[in-house]
């Protein structure tokens, strides 16, 4: 019986390690006649499902294949980091013509495999890699001003706290819910702390980190403290444990801003009474500035060896215009925020940001507003 | 502070408390029982994230959260047996086929689920069931004690009830007394006629069966529906408030509430700004603060004796 499993395993293996060297070796390479058609690969450092961040990676290279004719491939590397800096060589080794990854947690891994690649191209979202210290004239960097679309929500949910709203109380009391206690997280809160406070400045905002990214069980607890101190609405910035604070919303009957992408649609048909609570969610278009990069790179124009800060005058971030937001929001406040919009499309607004602020003044702020 | 204090003095911290606490006590009677009979079980983690997803699935296919629960917590019991038909018939090392069990279960239902949902992170696309809440007449009109016991998700109220079966079962019944023996000296057990593997399996079963209504808890009461790894180290945490509570039902209930209490504490300071880092500590720091005070007092036993 155990020599059995034994065989079995090692057969599955064998089976798995197989297909897994014959894929390279089918991949067709149809840079003959005609119009070449380009290569372009997704590294994601996780798996797909997180209903925010790669999900909308993947859409963009949905839309690549699709409208721009790419050929196109997804890698889910999985949750294990060890693994992705062999298979980012993995990838660049082969006949990729541009190669996308993301996130801070892939930086150390380009900088080091680019230069030794230095007739592929590269892609970075979210991020951007150190050009001073490493030659990286191959690798472009796309990070978004996820200040200025939280600058949205937090005047939304300072409107809504302090409206008539069915559902708002009286105190002047809004949430966040972060997922870790990094700077692309608080770029997210130093806007919206900002936004709030440009409509009501004695705003107070209730700051929570789950400090875990799948823990979704633990954000709902969280959330339930938030929404039982007083807040009336909240914004969650937590990747798959943000889920958790939509499940508190509807349990304390409550307002929530959904994240990176239309979190209202998400329960539009297995939930509809959270998706009504679901007022808006700050979108992180990864999709469409993969999709603009790529175009860009199509016609020869995307600048490699430097970053591009992505934001609202790129509709790279903003909020989400759905059905539930036409509804649940009145007129008069959907007016503000298109004014407020346009203001820090134009630059009358200057929202600030969180990369390169220090602990002292980001601790300041986060005291101004303690409840 | 004053915030803090009204909060933590509120009858719903007290609610919270009970919420955090289900999934972690169930899983510690499990690893109680579990362990009394002499099979650790560390696939504890593994078993409730099995339960939890077939729980999800079950009740989104049937319609009904009471199918998915008995389903998930079939599931886990399975998983009980499979355990010990490594151990016990194959003579592997238990800890590496918990470990081993664990692992597929992390993966396994992540695998399962994009069968089923078409996805790889939660099952909010299937429209599943939740364990209802229930209330208990005449305890949910008492001003205070009924916000904080009135009204909890039935899993909650039988957790606590299971501290009495569990207890009931291994003192006051013949196979818990059976149960008991195998852990304590197999050989001797079996030289009074007691089939040991018989025994063990049957307690790894209820092992599996106490960690699947914790799992069960967690995707159809707590929040309502299934994420990949969702259980997050409860199971670990179960078996650390199992030594905590000195391998008893009642002591494992004093530990995970303990554990229940610090992570609700935790959840409540956050939003007030008190430091996240140093709020995640307190759980571990409160923790090693009780193992120290229980060591210490031991040891105080043990030189009395002298």
């Amino acid at each position: 019986m155990k020599k059995l499993l034994g065989l079995v395993v090692l057969v599955s293996m064998l089976a798995l390690l197989l297909g897994g060297c014959a894929k390279p070796a089918q991949t067709p390479k149809d840079s003959s006649a005609g119009g070449k058609k380009i290569k372009v690969v997704l590294l994601v450092n996780g798996t797909l499902g997180d209903k925010s961040f790669f999900d909308s990676a993947n859409a963009g290279m949905q839309r690549i294949k699709n409208e721009l004719g790419a050929e196109t491939k997804v890698i889910e590397m999985g949750t294990d980091p060890s693994k992705w800096e062999p298979t980012l060589v993995d990838v660049s080794s082969q006949d990729w013509d541009l190669i996308i990854c993301g996130t801070w947690q892939m930086t150390e891994n380009l900088q080091k495999v680019a230069p030794k690649y230095p007739n592929k191209k590269y892609i970075i979202f979210d991020t951007t890699v150190d050009y001073t210290k490493y030659k990286l004239d191959n690798v472009y960097s796309i990070l978004y001003s996820q200040n200025e679309g939280s600058y949205l929500a937090g005047a939304l949910a300072a409107m809504v706290t302090t409206s008539k709203m069915p559902k708002a109380n009286d105190k002047k009391l809004i949430g966040f819910l972060g997922g870790m206690n990094i700077p692309v997280i608080n770029d997210f809160l130093v806007g919206y702390i900002e936004g709030a406070r440009s409509i009501v400045p004695d705003i107070k905002v209730a700051i929570s980190y789950v400090e875990d990214f799948a823990n979704p069980a633990k954000a709902k607890e969280m959330c339930l403290a938030q929404y039982e101190m007083g807040v009336d609405i909240g914004f969650n910035v937590a990747g798959g444990s943000g889920l958790g604070q939509l499940d508190a919303a509807k349990e304390k009957d409550r307002y929530a801003i959904g994240v990176d992408s239309d979190q209202a649609m998400l329960f539009k048909d297995s939930d509809p009474k959270k998706a009504e609570l679901i007022l808006t969610s700050m979108l992180k278009r990864v999709d469409n500035s993969l999709f603009r990069a790529v175009k860009l790179y199509m016609e020869g124009k995307l600048p490699f060896g430097k970053s591009e800060t992505l934001g609202l005058k790129d509709d790279a971030v903003g909020l989400a215009e759905n059905e539930f937001f036409i509804k649940n929001v009145p007129e008069e406040m959907r007016q503000k925020l298109q004014d407020i919009k346009k203001k820090i499309q134009s630059g009358e607004i200057k929202v600030s940001t969180a990369f390169g602020m220090d602990e002292k003044t980001l601790n300041a702020l986060k005291d101004s507003v303690k409840p | 502070m004053k915030v803090l204090l009204e909060a933590v003095f509120s009858p719903t911290f007290a609610a919270s408390i009970l919420r955090v606490t289900t999934p972690i006590l169930f899983a510690t009677l499990g690893a109680v029982v579990a362990d009394l009979a002499g099979v650790v079980n560390i696939a504890l983690e593994g078993m409730m994230l099995v339960s939890a997803f077939t729980g999800v699935a079950v009740s989104a296919f049937t319609g009904s959260a009471w199918i998915g629960l008995i389903c998930g917590v079939a599931v886990a019991s399975a998983l009980g047996l499979l355990l010990g038909y490594f151990h016990l018939k194959l003579r592997t090392n238990i800890i590496l086929a918990g470990i081993a069990l664990n692992l597929l279960a992390t993966e396994g239902t992540v695998f399962l689920l994009y069968i089923v949902a078409h996805d790889k992170g939660v099952s909010s696309s299937l429209a599943s069931k939740v364990i209802p809440d229930w209330q208990i007449p005449i305890i949910k009109d008492i001003p205070v004690l009924g916000a904080m016991v009135g009204k909890q998700n039935a899993l909650t109220y039988l957790s606590l009830l299971a501290v009495g079966v569990v207890y009931l079962f291994l003192y006051k019944t013949p196979l818990g007394l059976r149960l008991r023996a195998v852990g304590e000296n197999p050989d001797a057990a079996d030289s009074v006629g007691i089939s040991v593997h018989k025994v063990q399996f049957i307690a790894l079963a209820i092992s599996g069966a106490l960690a699947g209504m914790g799992g069960a808890h967690l995707s159809m009461g707590y929040v309502s529906w299934f994420s990949r790894n969702m259980t997050s180290g409860r199971g670990f945490i179960a078996l650390a408030a199992e030594a905590l509570g000195r391998r008893h039902p009642v002591g494992g209930f004093i530990a995970s509430l303990f554990f229940g209490l610090a992570d609700a504490l935790s959840n409540y300071m956050q939003s007030l700004r008190v430091p996240g880092e140093f709020v995640q500590m307190i759980p571990y720091l409160l923790t090693l603060f009780a193992l120290a005070v229980y060591s210490g007092r031991q040891m105080k036993t043990r030189r009395s004796f002298k």
